[in-house]
């Protein structure tokens, strides 16, 4: 197995949807892998975090690798200890899910030696339609800010334009021609569009021309089912 | 500008800054830390001054001395820290200076926790500082709503030269919804003449005090202001209500609690069930007319809520002994569950027999 491919940080401007994608790729890896481990290295948010669907990852056997217990609900900088036993444990497939800007991926630049080691890909997750990486300054200005924070370079960038359950194929489109500058700007590979399964009819025409990952949502609200 | 996603407590700078406030001092305080970083950011860039305080208490003195020369100013926090800022706030009062607050609430008493709660309501409803004194109080339960309200609470605050809070709970503050900031209109023009901002040989000393020695003097004011908080429950009532025409027992709540039982009274409508659903906007003033025309007809009110039973006690006022109010509550930051409600709901309204008179 390729070392690049066993670890992927989940990276990206606060809010950008990273820990939905997380989620979503530790279940499909699952599929792939025996062992999935995700690391929710999120010390920004307090709440909607990946830690917070702890259910889901026991029935789905994908190991969670987050602050326990009373620990879990607080909104001290810590993460667990136990990532690096995943991250020299060549039999896991390892996902990372670091919080928002670069404040977030500060918390990555401790495993600097893993990640000489290992080399990860570093994934940048856009959503053009929030404040501040709505346009390609300002976008280029938050990946350069999280590659100095994070002591990595960006590998891949993920077009994952949302307007939560408003979203139309139109965000798409343009978060699409936003990530194709942002990937020519920086010279860095555009990999794929993460496009809610809910849309899978209107997007059988972008699918023609481009790669999509069909995501569901696990972050909720307590008035949707 | 089309929809962009947001979350609440940027959604509540954003519209500040919207609303033309160009001052900000505060304090990081979980789960409303995201209001004071982009007002960090955004201010700057339409040349308005972010200052991040030592202290709840500087920043709500400082929010003071910014209101004291007319400017529109915002200071934010939640539960402990907002705790903190009450003595400023009746300082506010007592000067009739207009400012805008906002309290995004964590599960309390004391440290308590991070999570999402209404247990400030009293706090804010009832004159959380010292002395006789009221303030408007703004409950959004989307982040559209945020926009709209954000706006008119520092209308408000102008037109009466008083603060106002706008309190959401920790959830609120933390969820994501898409918004959209629309077209500005025109802000209002309020009379500013009473801004201490230098003479200039132009007439007498402005003074901006709460300091009043003489007691007759102080009595004086006092009625001024007792006069105006009667004109505020005149014309700053808020409020929604959903299903009430033939409904036989009516929810009531606010916030994001409004949105989780809404879905319990759409399920308890489809079996037949007449629920309805009055959702207070303004926490103060009260809303009292929705009731008044609800009361006669009705069976019973059941008064939800992230609190131990506070927004009840106005419930009770307001529908002043003609039905029976009953209650359902979560504390500690537990957010009550469409099913809890539901099942509170058929407890209540199905005739079935009920443990605990106050559902916690």
């Amino acid at each position: 197995m390729e070392n690049k491919k066993k670890i992927s940080i989940l990276t990206g401007h606060f809010g950008s949807g990273k820990t939905e994608i997380a989620i979503n790729l530790a279940l499909a890896e699952r599929k792939k892998f025996d062992k999935v481990a995700i690391n929710d290295l999120d010390v920004i948010n307090p709440y909607f975090r990946t830690r917070d669907v702890v259910e889901l990852f026991k029935q789905n056997d994908v190991e969670l690798i987050a602050p326990k217990d009373r620990l879990a609900s607080s909104d001290l900088p810590i993460v667990s200890g136990e990532i690096y036993r995943v991250l020299h444990d060549p039999g896991y497939r390892v996902i990372v899910d670091a919080g928002g800007d670069k404040d977030g991926a500060k918390a990555l630049g401790q495993y600097y030696n893993e990640w000489e080691k290992f080399h990860p890909e570093l994934l940048f997750v856009l959503n053009a339609n929030r404040p501040y990486v709505s346009t390609i300054e300002g976008a280029a200005y938050t990946v350069k800010q999280i590659e100095n924070a994070s002591r990595l370079k960006v590998t891949g960038i993920i077009n994952n334009a949302n307007v939560g359950g408003m979203t139309t194929m139109e965000e798409i489109f343009k978060g699409l021609d936003l990530s194709l500058r942002l990937s020519e700007e920086l010279n860095i590979p555009f990999l794929y569009s993460c496009i809610s399964s809910q849309l899978k009819e209107d997007a059988t025409e972008f699918m023609q021309n481009q790669k999509v990952v069909f995501i569901d949502r696990y972050m909720k609200v307590p008035w949707e089912s | 500008m089309g929809k962009v996603l947001m979350k609440g407590n940027e959604v509540l700078a954003e519209a500040a800054v919207h609303a033309d406030c160009r001052y900000y001092f505060g304090y990081p305080i979980t789960p409303q830390s995201e209001l004071v970083a982009y007002m960090a950011r955004r201010l700057p860039e339409v040349g308005g001054l972010f200052l991040q305080a030592e202290s709840e208490i500087a920043a709500i003195n400082m929010v003071y001395g910014a209101a004291s020369t007319g400017v529109r100013v915002m200071t934010s926090s939640s539960s402990p820290g907002f705790s903190l800022k009450q003595e400023g706030i009746s300082y506010l009062v007592g000067s009739e200076l207009p400012a805008v607050i906002v309290n995004i609430v964590r599960g309390g008493p004391g440290l308590g926790n991070i999570q999402p709660a209404q247990s400030d309501y009293f706090q804010v409803t009832k004159g959380g500082g010292h002395g006789d004194y009221h303030i408007p109080v703004l409950a959004p339960s989307t982040l559209q709503e945020i926009v709209d309200l954000t706006m008119d609470a520092f209308d408000i605050a102008d037109k009466y030269r008083s603060p106002v809070i706008i309190m959401g709970d920790g959830m609120l503050g933390q969820m994501m919804e898409p918004v959209e900031f629309k077209e500005k209109v025109e802000s209002k023009q309020f009379d500013k003449s009473w801004a201490t901002t230098g003479t200039r040989g132009d007439g007498g000393p402005k003074i901006i005090t709460s300091l009043e020695l003489d007691a007759d003097s102080l009595e004086k004011r006092n009625t001024l202001l007792q006069k105006k908080f009667a004109e505020m429950k005149e014309q700053e009532v808020r409020y929604e209500t959903y299903c009430t025409e033939d409904a036989d027992y009516i929810i009531v709540a606010y916030g994001t609690v409004a949105r989780i039982a809404m879905n319990a009274i759409n399920k308890a409508r489809e079996t037949g069930l007449k629920i309805g659903l009055i959702r207070p906007i303004s926490l103060w003033p009260f809303p009292e007319k929705p009731f008044e025309e609800t009361r006669k007809r009705v069976k019973g009110y059941i008064s939800v809520e992230m609190s131990a039973g506070q927004m009840i006690e106005d419930v009770r006022l307001a529908v002043n002994g003609h039905a029976p109010v009953d209650f359902y509550g979560r504390t500690g930051g537990v957010v009550p569950t469409q099913e809890e409600i539901y099942e509170k709901i058929i407890t209540v309204a199905g005739g079935l027999k009920y443990e605990h008179e106050n559902g916690i």
